[in-house]
């Protein structure tokens, strides 16, 4: 690392490639350089800036998306990886006005606080959900291990899941 | 006492639904048309003249638009305290020599990342090391190198000692001649850093003579002041626009160098520039905590009494004054406030060392005091054969007391939190069993208490908070208000409150916050007072309007305008129910009838009304506040005697806030509170090595993850009420809570291993030693008592 400008690579120039996301399930056709991660893309090409930027190294889990349904860290996808493929945000997870189960939960529990790591908090637990929808406190703690948060403490996190799944945590607050 | 519907419950945060759907936006989500990226260059050097600085090829790279250094400043000093003792001490950029590594030496603005960072690497930069010192106590010796040569000397002939706090209480020397017990010990605490997921960020807009700003922060007014002042402007010519805030915890209160060169990059290039700190960049150049050496010495009557205490406190400040001169000034007050000491003696030195400048950190001091003060207590406690629970209740204070600084504690439950938590977790059941009878396997488990108080809403600029609401023909309102929401749910509360002074719902109520040209100024979310200063206002203001409505239908209804309630956006005539008016009507009505009046109501707050200024840091004497809280957490623990490993199992937090406006809220501050702690007492660490961090990322840098999650358990002394037309109390609630449980978290360690630990963290390397420590000790005093029966 170079501490005089900030540990940022300087990356080379070069040609950009067209690819195609599906994203929020809309179609992108998107001119993106080869060393271009996904964040970058979703953010500042398309725009949707509610996935966050906060270590840029795999470490935070703030930006995790899905990708064909699985949750990654965009901050360390490249998007030339993900020509074709379906990706969801946390802007896509509510339908209209309609929030999912796991968003209420959140908001029921206090699970937010500042709100940075809450886009991400909210893909991983949408994939552990998905994939089992009444995961104990155990199947919780891994899930979401690579997400961190510094407001909360974890505890209504994972409340939040609990609830979310139907495992009888009632709402703290109305 | 009318029924509340809205204070004292835990509803929803108001910014929820924005921040669970990705709407939320961030400094780092503003974009605007035709932006350039910012990037800083900074000093590789803890210490070094600057020979010359050489921007030309910088400037020539095709896309940079800009590069600044010092000399395209104003050169006005800026400073986190500007008093006439500690005047600005600090340029935006490094002005003829660097003192830390990081220092911000010049900037750039350039169309993309990449431009901009190939125009740092073109920066020629010439430097002269000096020699560098990075130990305070170091620092403070004869012929240590100097950092601020210029800088008046505060104590003797010591020259790195960058401010000092000098107080007294009663007659020390005395107390200690007079106790039956005295020990003295010394701790230390570590570098940790606040760990805000949001990273620094800034856009500047220069514009029509107007600089337009988006910045991370945890005060839009205090951003304004010192941007305006260094920049050379008037504040009408800047205004700090409202965004989310990803986390601050301290450490985005002062002006950082990226806003001012943002701005003035900005100013210069006619576009707007946005500056986004790298990971790598925080960790390595921003500000973190200051840790803390503290000397104490106690003296204690045979029953635990306290008699005096001296304590001096030891600040490795880093390279300029920061807020390194507050924190020496506040440890005072974590020294004196929970409890009754009558003789005290303090002194705090602030020491430059060639590390980055430091921040405030939640606690500001507190946690590091009271691990300490804590520590102690309960080693004074064994040596006269008392619980931790007794020499604890033997000495707090309660309702009523003077503080030697003047103020009282008012309604103090203090008393009831130690009372509550040593019943609640069954303390002195469980404390001392695994050190009498160890259990099988390597694991022993440990519980331990800690207190604390902490002092919420002392004056600093801008002293008060204002609130505006502003009601609508339907009678629903908007409320105008410069608090910042950083996540502790201020627009929450502030919605709670004027709800239950207007009797309107949650969702008629819409927040305008944190926007200098539009909401009225404000305390700012950094002094542990926004709910009960800034919250006040808003009670003031949501009860000014309350009361033109009450006026305006009493004159229609001609009823007395004290027979008249209010409910669900109706006024109604007590004694004749049937006799009521819609808010739409009453206002309606003032509009045709009082000159157009909507109905505005205005609320303004401050603490201490009859004190003009704020206290003094060199001598700690004025007053401080009338709002202090107080608290008891326990800690219970499970250290592994086999790898000296230790984690927190449970936390108990029992504390008077006062009145709780939003019960869940309270809640999450405790927990993130606990959380934090655990990250103290096991975790963090930024390690530095020649000034330089050695891990600057969250891998070697460890926070609270998942895994380290820890029950978190809280009992609410309630010590205030909260009555509709009325001022209330509520007391702070959001870094006070850090302290006790650390402290209680080295007892606990204490208790499950007999280690005692004068050092955060407690790691597993000192736990292991400690522990073959007591089995060298153990070894020695068999053989010699073997020797001894031999002989």
């Amino acid at each position: 690392m170079d501490v005089t400008t900030g540990g940022i690579a300087t990356r080379t120039r070069s040609t950009s490639r067209l690819i195609s996301l599906c994203v929020n399930s809309e179609w992108h056709e998107i001119a993106v350089k080869p060393r271009s991660t996904l964040v970058e893309v979703i953010r500042e090409t398309i725009g949707l800036t509610g996935t966050k930027a906060s270590c840029e190294s795999g470490i935070c889990g703030a930006c995790t998306v899905l990708l064909n349904g699985r949750p990654v860290l965009a901050c360390i996808t490249l998007a030339v990886e993900c020509d074709g493929k379906q990706i969801r945000t946390v802007e896509g997870l509510a339908d209209g006005e309609k929030l999912t189960a796991i968003q209420e939960a959140f908001l029921d529990q206090g699970a937010i606080q500042c709100g940075f790591c809450t886009p991400g908090m909210l893909m991983s637990a949408t994939a552990l959900l998905r994939d089992n929808p009444t995961p104990t406190r155990e199947e919780i703690n891994k899930a979401l291990e690579g997400n961190l948060c510094r407001c909360t403490g974890y505890n209504s996190i994972v409340d939040a899941v609990l609830q979310a799944s139907g495992q009888g945590v009632k709402p703290v607050m109305k | 006492m009318s029924e509340l519907n809205y204070v004292g419950k835990s509803w929803r945060r108001k910014d929820g639904p924005a921040k669970v759907t990705g709407k939320a936006v961030y400094t780092q989500d503003v974009r605007l048309p035709n932006m350039l990226i910012g990037r800083i260059l900074r000093s590789p050097h803890p210490h070094a003249r600057i020979v010359r600085i050489d921007t030309s090829r910088a400037k020539a790279l095709p896309g940079v638009k800009a590069v600044i250094t010092v000399d395209d400043t104003k050169g006005i000093k800026h400073g986190f305290v500007e008093t006439p003792r500690y005047p600005p001490d600090q340029e935006v950029l490094a002005r003829g020599k660097v003192v830390h590594v990081g220092e911000e030496v010049a900037a750039v603005a350039a169309v993309d990342q990449v431009t901009a960072q190939r125009a740092l690497e073109l920066v020629d930069v010439e430097y002269e090391p000096l020699p560098a010192v990075f130990e305070p106590e170091e620092a403070m010796q004869p012929g240590a190198p100097e950092i601020h040569p210029s800088h008046p000397k505060f104590v003797g002939p010591y020259s790195n000692i960058g401010g000092n706090t000098d107080t007294a209480w009663g007659d020390v020397e005395k107390g200690f001649a007079e106790s039956d017990y005295v020990r003295e010990d010394r701790f230390e605490c570590q570098l940790r850093t606040h760990g805000y997921l949001e990273p620094h960020a800034t856009l500047a807009q220069w514009e029509n003579d107007k600089l337009n700003v988006w910045t991370s922060s945890m005060g839009v007014f205090v951003k304004r002041a010192k941007l305006a002042k260094t920049l050379g402007l008037p504040y009408s010519s800047v205004r700090i626009h409202k965004t989310y805030v990803g986390g601050t915890f301290g450490g985005k209160i002062d002006l950082y160098s990226h806003e001012y060169c943002a701005a003035r990059l900005s100013m210069i290039t006619g576009r707007p520039v946005q500056i986004v700190a790298s990971r790598e960049e925080i960790f390595s150049a921003y500000r973190h905590a200051q840790p803390l050496i503290l000397e104490i010495k106690t003296g204690v009557k045979k029953d635990g009494t306290l008699v005096a205490q001296r304590i001096r406190a030891i600040n490795n400040a880093g390279a300029y004054r920061g807020s390194g001169v507050v924190v020496i000034f506040l440890a005072w007050g974590f020294t004196m406030i929970p409890y009754r000491i009558p003789n005290l003696k303090y002194e705090g030195l602030s020491v430059y060392t060639n590390h980055t400048v430091r921040a405030p950190q939640r606690g500001h001091g507190a946690p590091k005091v009271r691990f300490a003060i804590e520590s102690q207590l309960d080693m004074i406690a064994e040596a006269l054969g008392i619980d931790p629970i007794t020499i604890r209740l033997r000495n707090a204070r309660g309702s009523g007391e003077r503080l030697p600084n003047g103020d009282n504690t008012h309604h103090c439950g203090l008393p009831d939190c130690i009372r509550l938590a040593a019943e609640k977790s069954d303390f002195l059941i469980k404390f001392g069993r695994d050190r009498k009878s160890p259990p099988e396997g390597t694991i022993r488990r440990g519980i331990g208490i800690g207190v604390s108080a902490y002092m919420g809403g002392t004056l600093i600029y801008p002293n008060g908070s204002g609130v505006i609401v502003k009601m609508n023909d339907d009678g629903s309102a908007v409320v105008l208000t410069g608090a910042i929401d950083i996540g502790q749910g201020s627009e929450t509360v502030i919605s709670q409150i004027v709800a239950e002074e207007l009797a309107i719902g949650m969702d008629d109520i819409k927040i305008i916050s944190a926007d200098t040209d539009v909401t009225p100024q404000d305390i700012g979310a950094w002094i542990s007072g926004m709910t009960y200063v800034t919250g006040n206002a808003a009670r003031q203001a949501a009860s000014n309007a309350r009361e033109k409505l009450r006026q305006v239908a009493a004159e229609k209804m001609s009823v007395p305008a004290e027979h008249l309630l209010l409910k669900d956006k109706v006024v109604y005539d007590r004694v004749n129910p049937e006799l009521r008016m819609t808010y739409r009507e009453v206002i309606a009505h003032s509009i045709a009838t009082r000159r157009g009046d909507t109905i505005i109501g205005e609320g303004y707050w401050r603490t201490m009304r009859d004190e003009p200024t704020h206290p003094s840091l060199a001598t700690t004497k004025g007053r401080w506040t009338e709002n202090y809280a107080f608290s008891t957490q326990v800690a219970e623990v499970e250290v592994d005697i086999e790898t000296g490993e230790a984690r927190l199992v449970k936390a108990l937090t029992v504390h008077d806030c006062g009145f709780p406006i939003n019960p869940a809220l309270v809640k999450g501050q405790i927990d993130g509170q606990v959380s934090m702690a655990l990250g103290h007492a096991f975790m963090e660490q930024v390690l530095t090595k020649g000034g330089y961090t050695l891990n600057p990322n969250w891998l070697d840098y460890q926070m609270p993850t998942i895994h380290n999650m820890a029950i978190s358990e809280d009992v609410d002394v309630i010590t205030e009420q909260y009555c509709v037309g009325q001022p209330y109390r509520t007391k702070e609630v959001g870094e006070g809570l850090i302290s006790g449980i650390l402290a209680a978290m080295g007892n606990a360690v204490y208790d499950a291993t007999g280690v005692r630990l004068h050092s955060t963290p407690f790691t597993a390397e000192k736990i292991l030693v400690g522990l073959k420590h007591l089995q060298y000790q153990a070894k020695t005093a068999r053989s010699t008592q073997i020797k001894s029966v031999g002989a």
